[in-house]
């Protein structure tokens, strides 16, 4: 187990050497990456984060991740993938950070991101097809995405971003996309 | 790169921690979707899935099935597909799909791969034994909406003439038989009058017991566009108690307590009598009553006022609960009856339920009221599930009730008009009905049932109270074969079990809820050894015959023998099914010849007596004259409408005086929640197929349960938290979704779900209506509570 672990790192170590310093000290966050629900505005998040690790073991879909070596000043942050796993808004992360890097956020006032609907890449948009995957699958289903004509538009004062519109897709290129809006 | 060491030793730790919590389970990995560029070939047929009978188009890429589309102009579809028929094509080369017969001796041992000579071989063997021994009833077939009517048709041939068995039966017992018997008792004719044309046609459209926009989406769309096509005019009402994504187009939502749906529907009733809103003319020339029981007595238009007495607004408010009033009944009765033309739909909500044949008489009885049938935009149009529910099983004889062509088994008449028309000496055919599907399933636990074949549909899952039936299934003096293209819950209780074609990989005809045949022709080979169901009875027959030692059998698929399995023989099947069996029938179909429907791209809607009227699609309307040549033919008068249907002979339409009953199991203080079951639009049935389509997947990975946030509130249940449904049959452990949807007291499951954990029909109740035979999946009583916090979950599929 060490020999790997240190293995690993020692890959991550090459691989961040390689990474301009810019990258390394520029935020991870962006397009479907993004951080756990609740979180502070990014240009504070990596200085309020202690790196305790402590949203990531509560986490019991394994949504959050951390950040590595190569994300340099970012390692040890938490994100979320929503591609792979989307955040499915439980709130035990905000519940166990102790710096309030993650706030008590209600449910509903989280805002990870916004969800974006690509109309020229959405089958329903372009009159192929009757797929309303996003539709169903979110969790403020007529709050924050509708149909009008059966083609699904984001509310965006009430999408919390939670992405499992992006990851429910199920077109090879994601017609949904998360955009971060770096608070909340 | 600028990095203290603090900074590497923080990062450290976050590496490991981050290889601590483990590596992502789940992600899907899905395989490049092929484009339409891709194609070099496109070959039409008809959607695999639901009972809309869309037509798509398979595409081809050097003989490989790599895209489905709709295409525009389609009569039923306009071109439009949802997701499931969009993707089916993936499946066909699943490297789950079964290949190989396989077979065990005892059902605790592991499947070998054996030879079909041998596969056929055994199942003679074991179906000629239990004859012997036990005699015919000891032996049964369960077949499905989904097969081909040739398959069906061909089946049922064979164990009602061959076999001289009744117990022929198939899944759309679960999901239709209330609908047949709704229309005959009041139309006297099976399937609906009308056809999706009249969706652009209508002016109302009332919903009940369906969520079409999720189990039908294509002809919702169709409905919603024309809602957008004239706003103001065009109304829906939805009544259901939940609320689902059909009633946010609905102008108007009926939420009424589980199982009050008849007390609803007798009010409106009472409405449309008392506010003189009723069509007399109609019911002057179409219509009687008629008071049920033993006899069955005619009574007059003041008699029906009388029994409708019961059932003012006021009182039926009172006893739907939810958030139905006085007021809203009366208004919902005057949009329906005043409107130029009102269609019904209903689907599972209504025909699920105890008393569904009930339910779908006072529908009917809303439309006969109100003269609203038979004129442009006017039905009362039950909606079908399966593909082939009605082409194959309601008229192709699928049921232990029906011989082919709409003619019940115990009328001698008709019996022996088969027998005729087959070649097979009289009395070869049993006048006794044989098992229907619960009674069918009863009988396996009771070992009476000794050899059954199980074909395309998976009774293990889909049946309610399921655990209970899996017992008998899994006795080890039941033969069971079952044929398939997955592993499933079935095949895991099977000792035979034969790999089929898929759709695209045989030819044969599907017949849509709107009485259309449609049919596909083959243009893929079938993975490894599997083989046309049709191929498959033919020998297996021919061998029972042998083992037998009786012509009769060999008689039944003589005039098969020889042929091509991938078209001349399902050929040669429709050709006896339509041009001797159908003739002269209601569902007359000698028109429809594969000729006529290779070029037909949308098929031909029966009666289509003639080629000349099949050529131009056949019969949008029944029983109306000049349009369904049937009508012209038995008018005895000049009255514009003639409904000829075979079970009344007097050619009337019956109002039937039906009383509200409520389901079989209501909540107590024990069991407080209603739970009800249901579909979701990515998934179709028990995930067999969409399962495997890791697309449909990811979006719905398992089963959850809908509750009321008020009620999620009271019972201190989170968004995702684990959540047990105990009934008086057992348990379901699912995450929770906190939604508006269903109504306070009530929690509804989606039955897509192969996980012990969550397969929700091991829970639910095995009540049927006395007349249809059909179960009550959509009410029982249950009681829920909070297990755990959420939890990840995998999706299950079952694998050899």
């Amino acid at each position: 187990m060490l020999k790997k672990i240190l293995f690993s790192l020692a890959a991550g170590a090459v691989e961040a050497g390689r990474a301009s310093s810019s990258d390394a000290q520029s935020s991870p966050i962006k397009t479907n990456v993004l951080r756990p629900p609740g979180a502070v505005k990014e240009d504070l998040f990596a200085a309020k984060c202690i790196r305790c690790g402590r949203c990531v073991e509560a986490c019991p879909y394994n949504s959050i991740k951390m950040l590595d070596i190569r994300a340099g000043f970012f390692a040890g942050t938490p994100v979320i993938y929503p591609q792979d796993i989307p955040c499915y808004l439980c709130m035990k992360c905000v519940e166990v950070c102790p710096t309030g890097t993650l706030q008590k956020v209600k449910q509903s006032e989280v805002r990870m991101g916004l969800a974006v609907i690509d109309h020229t890449l959405c089958i329903t948009w372009k009159l192929q097809a009757l797929c309303r995957t996003c539709y169903n699958v979110c969790p403020y289903k007529e709050t924050a995405i509708k149909l009008d004509q059966l083609r699904p538009v984001v509310v965006e004062d009430k999408c919390v971003g939670c992405g499992l519109c992006v990851h429910g897709c199920p077109l090879p290129t994601k017609a949904i996309r998360i955009e971060p809006i770096y608070s909340f | 790169m600028a990095m203290t060491r603090r900074d590497f030793i923080k990062a450290s730790a976050a590496a490991s921690a981050a290889l601590l919590v483990g590596i992502n389970p789940g992600k899907a990995k899905t395989a490049q979707a092929a484009t339409t560029q891709d194609v070099d070939k496109w070959v039409r047929g008809v959607c695999r899935f639901c009972g809309v009978g869309c037509r798509v188009e398979l595409g081809l890429k050097d003989g490989r099935p790599v895209a489905l589309r709709g295409v525009s102009g389609s009569k039923t579809n306009l071109g439009f597909l949802c997701m499931k028929g969009m993707l089916f094509h993936r499946i066909m080369y699943h490297p789950d799909r079964l290949k190989k017969p396989l077979y065990r001796e005892r059902k605790d041992q592991p499947f070998k791969e054996i030879s079909w000579e041998e596969a056929l071989d055994i199942a003679a063997a074991k179906f000629a034994q239990a004859v012997k021994e036990h005699g015919p009833e000891s032996v049964a077939y369960y077949g499905s909406g989904q097969c081909l009517t040739e398959e069906t048709y061909i089946f049922q041939k064979v164990m009602r003439a061959g076999l001289r068995s009744n117990n022929v039966e198939g899944n759309p017992r679960l999901c239709m038989a209330s609908a047949v018997g709704g229309y005959l008792t009041s139309f006297g004719a099976d399937e609906p009058i009308g056809a999706y044309e009249d969706i652009e046609k209508a002016y109302c459209f009332f919903i009940i017991g369906s969520n079409m926009a999720e189990a039908h989406p294509v002809i919702f769309r169709r409905l919603m566009r024309r809602k957008l096509d004239k706003p103001q005019e065009v109304k829906v009402i939805n009544a259901d108690p939940r609320v689902s994504p059909t009633s946010r187009i609905a102008d108007m939502h009926l939420q009424f307590t589980p199982g009050t749906d008849l007390a609803l529907l007798n009010s409106m009733a009472y409405v449309i009598i008392e506010e003189k809103l009723y069509d007399e003319e109609f019911i002057k020339n179409y219509c009687k009553f008629k008071k049920p029981g033993k006899p069955v007595t005619d009574v007059g238009f003041e008699d029906y006022k009388a029994y409708l007495a019961d059932y003012t607004p006021e009182r039926t408010a009172s006893l739907c609960g939810g958030n139905i009033t006085a007021e809203n009944i009366r208004q919902a009765a005057r949009m329906f009856a005043t409107s130029r033309g009102t269609m019904s739909f209903w689907c599972m909500g209504i025909n699920q339920r105890i008393r569904g044949v009930w339910a779908n008489n006072l529908i009917h009885n809303l439309h006969m009221l109100t003269g609203q049938l038979c004129k442009p935009g006017a039905d009362s149009f039950s909606l079908t599930g399966q593909p082939n529910a009605c082409g194959g099983v309601r008229e192709g004889g699928g049921l232990c009730h029906i011989l082919p062509g709409h003619r019940p088994v115990k009328i001698d008449k008709l019996r022996h008009q088969v027998e005729d028309l087959w070649g097979v000496p009289r009395g070869r055919i049993p006048k006794k009905p044989g098992y229907h599907t619960v009674a069918m399933f009863s009988a396996v636990n009771e070992g009476k049932i000794k050899a059954i074949w199980i074909n395309c549909t998976s009774p293990a899952q889909s049946l309610p109270n399921c655990d209970k039936y899996r017992k008998g299934m899994a006795r080890e003096d039941v033969f069971m074969v079952v044929t398939e293209i997955f592993p499933t819950k079935t095949t895991e209780l099977a000792n035979l079990v034969l790999p089929t074609a898929f759709h695209f990989e045989k030819t044969g005809v599907y017949g849509c809820t709107e009485r259309r045949s449609q049919l596909t022709v083959k243009t893929v080979d079938a993975p490894g050894e599997a083989k046309p169901e049709v191929w498959i009875v033919r020998e297996w027959a021919l061998k029972l015959a042998e083992k037998l030692n009786d012509p009769v059998i060999k008689k039944c698929v003589e005039p098969f023998v020889g042929l091509d399995e991938d078209f001349d023989l399902p050929k040669a099947i429709w050709d006896e099914y339509t041009q001797k069996i159908t003739a002269g029938r209601d569902n007359d179909l000698r028109g429809a010849t594969y000729e006529v429907l290779m070029q037909m791209a949308d098929g031909v809607q029966w009666p289509a007596p003639t080629k000349e009227h099949a050529l131009k699609g056949g019969t949008y309307k029944k029983f109306v004259r000049g349009i369904d040549p049937l009508a012209d033919k038995h008018a005895k008068d000049d009255k514009p409408y003639v409904f000829y249907g075979p079970a009344h002979k007097d050619a009337k339409l019956y109002f039937w005086l039906r009383p509200y009953k409520g389901a079989a199991e209501e909540p107590d203080s024990e069991y407080p929640f209603f739970l009800s079951t249901g579909r979701i639009i990515d998934h179709w049935h028990t995930t067999s197929m969409t399962g495997r389509i890791p697309e449909l997947m990811r979006a719905n990975p398992y089963a959850y349960v809908e509750i009321n946030p008020k009620d999620a509130a009271r019972l201190g249940i989170k968004p995702g938290d684990m959540v047990e449904v105990t009934t008086r049959r057992g348990k379901c452990v699912l995450p929770a979704k906190i939604y508006v949807g269903p109504m306070e007291g009530m929690v509804f499951v989606y039955w897509h779900d192969m996980h012990e954990d969550r397969m929700i029909n091991r829970v639910t109740k095995d009540a049927f209506d006395p007349g249809s035979k059909e179960p009550e999946f959509k009410i029982c009583a249950c009681r829920i509570s909070r297990v755990s916090g959420p939890k990840q979950l995998r999706p299950f599929i079952v694998q050899m």
